[in-house]
């Protein structure tokens, strides 16, 4: 199986550098049909999205996320860096279970 | 509490069910250490990995940047095609505690060189393996985080398992075992009392026909 990668254009270029192919998206539209598409392929085992891009669709990721096996989905960021505002792995994994980790 | 004829069979019951409850409960509690044990584990290495990602991306996308200054973005991209690595991913599973976790095996083939030194940008090259360095920390990281996922879901059902237990279903037993037991020493005591009685009336009897 292999990675995919769904983001801008910078993302893509850089990834595709490794080897890894990729779909440069700009609009929300795009971005739903790219995941889409990137899901239900069958080759494809991980999927690397901009957490800018995985803002736009944010629903969709999260079920994706939560539920289903394949593919794994990583969210990476961008050319701009990290995205502020995104919650710590371990608080978000506090809320999962509704209960503190100490 | 049960409402429980008051009888031997019964208090049998209870204390059977009272018993395999409490064994239940400290089995599940043992599951839930372990599982939050291995999930705290899991969470670090992820914010390990992941911090070591977004440093690599960094410098990865200054390279990438500084190589479309110097050689022109239309170039940069039909270089990119011309760039032959095949990453295979491999996926297997791991079990915790009944929960099945995957492990991501990469494997990358590489078929070097990917194009001409001359009139390539030393950034160029820079970029393309600080690029590969993160891709192949991205197998890691989406194990590490699906396994987590995995790992909060499963945490989730087994400590709403040993609430149930140690909240409700373990007192509701002992109290109904107790109530149990406190109307069969009841009865006992009635019995006493009665046969005593009955023995004393006897007594007395007996010493009227004398």
């Amino acid at each position: 199986m292999k990675y995919f990668v769904i983001g801008d254009e910078d993302t893509t270029l850089g990834f595709s550098l490794a080897g890894v192919a990729g779909e440069r998206v700009e609009t929300s539209a795009e971005a739903e049909n790219a995941f889409d598409r990137a899901v239900t392929e069958k080759e494809i085992g991980i999927i690397l999205i901009t957490e800018r891009i995985a803002e736009l669709i944010r629903p969709k990721v999260d079920r994706y996320l939560f539920t289903r096996d394949f593919p794994l989905i990583v969210e990476i960021p961008d050319r701009l860096g990290k995205m502020p505002g995104r919650p710590e792995l371990r608080e978000m994994v506090n809320q999962a279970i509704g209960m503190k980790l100490s | 509490m049960r409402q429980l004829a008051p009888t031997r069979t019964n208090l049998l019951k209870v204390s059977a069910e009272l018993n395999f409850a409490r064994l239940g409960y400290e089995l599940l509690d043992q599951k839930r250490n372990i599982l939050i044990l291995e999930l705290m584990s899991l969470i670090d290495q992820a914010t390990q990995h992941q911090d070591a990602i977004e440093k690599l991306l960094t410098e990865a996308y200054k390279s990438l940047e500084q190589s479309v200054t110097a050689m022109g973005r239309s170039r940069v991209r039909s270089l990119a095609t011309a760039v032959h690595i095949d990453s295979r991913i491999a996926f297997r599973r791991r079990k915790v505690m009944g929960v099945s976790l995957p492990v991501v095996e990469t494997e990358f083939q590489e078929f070097r060189p990917y194009f001409s030194l001359e009139g390539t940008s030393f950034h160029i090259d820079e970029a393309l393996s600080r690029f590969k360095a993160a891709l192949e920390m991205m197998g890691k990281l989406a194990e590490l985080k699906v396994s987590i996922t995995r790992l909060a879901g499963e945490i989730k059902k087994t400590v709403r398992k040993v609430n149930a237990l140690e909240k409700i279903a373990i007192p509701d037993l002992a109290e109904t075992k107790v109530n149990l037991e406190n109307r069969l020493e009841e009865t006992e005591r009635d019995m006493f009392v009665l046969m005593k009685m009955v023995k004393r009336q006897l007594l007395e009897k007996r010493r009227e026909d004398q």
